[in-house]
């Protein structure tokens, strides 16, 4: 008789506890982050000088910073440049990338996950257990920054209201881009052996696609690779005027793409112990 | 009914064999010893045992029950001790063994985790981090023990052990059996083996060549016969060519010390046309008996194993 195998919550436990603090410290920066960014975009005068101070610069970084969308007097534009800063994307990234590939990889080259395995712990809870970390983990993160700006809009008077329902699409839209990227890493890390090699093609695809993004949309023709990448599926001008449900629909798919696929290969593959 | 069967396991990596048609069963309360040298398969073995490694080929039946790799079958009546046995460093070993123990249906081992420690005299309080490489091996001894399991996979326990914490090793495990758990105990270590297993069996190149009770084992290897010669009288050459499976271990005036195989009597039909003062017929130790496993080519015994099935 086959007995079930119960979900291994102390491991989810420990691993959770393991992680926080790096969690902690990524969160409160994007959170500051945002209160920075809103400091600066409140005052009206700030704002003029750097924007023309972007228009000197090469017009790839004002895309980057959030395009046509930054102009004196669009305030909520101007609060995104908070969500889209390369700081922020950096942090997005190094958790997406570093908590899977601790957790597995991490825990096969560091002999630690031969005990694991060997105690009433099935090869897909684990893998399940990273799984939940980096998902939760990153969609907590954006939530932190949706926060950030709630927090903002407390502190500053920006002459005119703040629509934080939009910022809210952004943030849950946003939470959704992210964890398709945690996906990404809980694939490579699923399907690699060694955590150097997952951090790297990890890291490898992340920012291809950042920049085949930003590339796409500064140069027209090369415009036929925004579907490709996962920075076209938070489309502003889509989440003002309500939720996304199509945009929002292609990122759960990659991200169940990403979490199936690496669990099948992770429970299939012998484990280099 | 055996409390771990293993059927016919075969494991390739590629092209290399780990493991090649291994069968064997333990019934309940047995010690079993799992002798072989350096990459004879050893560790795959146990690994495909606990479901860490998917074999080739074969079943395994632990605890009544076939083991499906990755499914953890029947890990929580298993205690497993790994032959490179790593904690998280960071962590007191409390925590990390708390934390493994507790995988399953929580953590019911604090009571036997503290006794085993203070019988080893080991501090969990400490990182695993600063801990010697001997500790971290009590720590492994406690992490194998500490639920108190059915069915004890250990791979090579008393690595990196002093004699006395060794001792005390073994008592562990020969008090498990006695309480009806079963062991197989996977080691380098020879004496060990014959101090505390009832039945063994030896690797070689991923395939059994023997297996049966210690003592058996032993005398199938070579076997020695000292001679001493009466005072003044030397003593004299061996006719090998005449007395096949015979070879010279020691030869001075008076004294001629013989191995053979297989049956003595040529050999003392030889020694009795001399003046013999006395003959002593050292025991041959598992350790000698194992050499002349390992001194045969490896193409001369099969996949099956002489003795028992």
């Amino acid at each position: 008789m086959r007995h079930r195998v119960p979900f291994p919550f102390a491991l989810l436990r420990f691993w959770g506890a393991r992680i926080l603090p790096i969690w902690a410290f990524i969160g409160l920066v994007i959170f500051l982050m945002q209160i920075a960014v809103c400091a600066i975009v409140h005052d009206n005068a700030s704002v003029k000088t750097f924007l023309n101070f972007l228009d000197v610069l090469p017009s790839f970084i004002k895309t980057a910073l959030g395009g046509e969308m930054l102009q004196a007097g669009n305030v909520p534009g101007l609060i995104l440049i908070g969500y889209q800063h390369p700081l922020v994307l950096f942090l997005y990234l190094l958790f997406a990338v570093g908590v899977p590939t601790t957790l597995l990889t991490g825990e096969v080259q560091n002999g630690t996950m031969e005990l694991i395995l060997s105690r009433c712990a099935t090869k897909t809870q684990v893998y399940v257990c990273a799984g939940v970390l980096t998902m939760a983990g990153m969609f907590a993160l954006v939530l932190v920054m949706f926060l950030g700006t709630v927090a903002a809009t407390r502190l500053y008077d920006f002459g005119q209201p703040i629509p934080l329902d939009l910022f809210f699409r952004i943030a849950v839209n946003g939470g959704l881009v992210a964890g398709a990227a945690g996906s990404i890493a809980l694939l490579a890390a699923g399907v690699l052996a060694g955590r150097n090699r997952a951090v790297a093609v990890t890291v490898a695809v992340l920012v291809l696609d950042y920049f085949a993004w930003i590339v796409a949309q500064w140069w027209p023709r090369l415009g036929f690779l925004k579907p490709a990448t996962l920075f076209y599926y938070s489309r502003s001008i889509k989440l003002a005027t309500g939720w996304p449900l199509g945009d929002m629909g292609v990122l759960l798919l990659v991200i169940l793409a990403g979490c199936l696929i690496g669990g099948v290969v992770w429970q299939r593959r012998d484990l280099p112990l | 009914m055996a409390t771990l069967e293993v059927r016919s396991l075969t494991k390739w990596y590629g092209p290399v064999c780990g493991i090649e048609g291994v069968s064997f069963a333990l019934e309940r309360g047995e010690i079993f010893g799992y002798l072989g040298p350096n990459g004879a398969g050893k560790t795959t073995t146990l690994r495909c045992i606990m479901g860490l490694i998917r074999p080739g080929g074969g079943e395994v039946l632990a605890l009544g029950e076939p083991v499906v790799s990755g499914r953890a079958t029947q890990h929580e009546r298993i205690g497993y001790l790994p032959g490179e046995f790593r904690l998280w460093p960071a962590f007191p070993a409390r925590r990390s063994l708390r934390v493994l123990a507790s995988l399953g249906r929580g953590d019911r081992a604090q009571p036997r985790r503290r006794q085993l420690a203070e019988r080893l005299e080991l501090n969990l309080d400490r990182p695993v981090g600063e801990l010697s490489k001997g500790n971290r091996q009590k720590a492994a001894v406690i992490y194998a023990f500490q639920h108190q399991p059915e069915l004890l996979i250990l791979d090579e326990p008393t690595g990196g052990l002093d004699p006395l914490v060794r001792q005390t090793v073994l008592d562990l495990i020969r008090e498990a059996a006695h309480q009806g758990a079963t062991v197989l105990l996977s080691s380098h270590d020879l004496s060990e083996v014959a101090a505390v297993c009832g039945r063994a069996a030896i690797l070689r190149a991923g395939r059994l060549v023997e297996m049966g009770p210690v003592s058996k084992i032993v005398q199938r290897g070579e076997r020695r016969l000292k001679v001493w010669f009466v005072d003044g009288a030397l003593a004299p050459p061996v006719p090998l060519g005449q007395l096949p499976g015979v070879r010279v271990i020691e030869q001075q005036p008076g004294l001629l010390h013989l191995a053979y195989q297989g049956a003595c009597e040529a050999v003392l039909r030889w020694v009795a046309q001399f003046p013999v003062d006395r003959i002593a017929t050292p025991e041959t130790s598992l350790q000698e008996a194992f050499i002349e496993y390992y001194k045969t080519p490896a193409g001369d015994t099969g996949s099956t194993p002489k003795g028992d099935p």
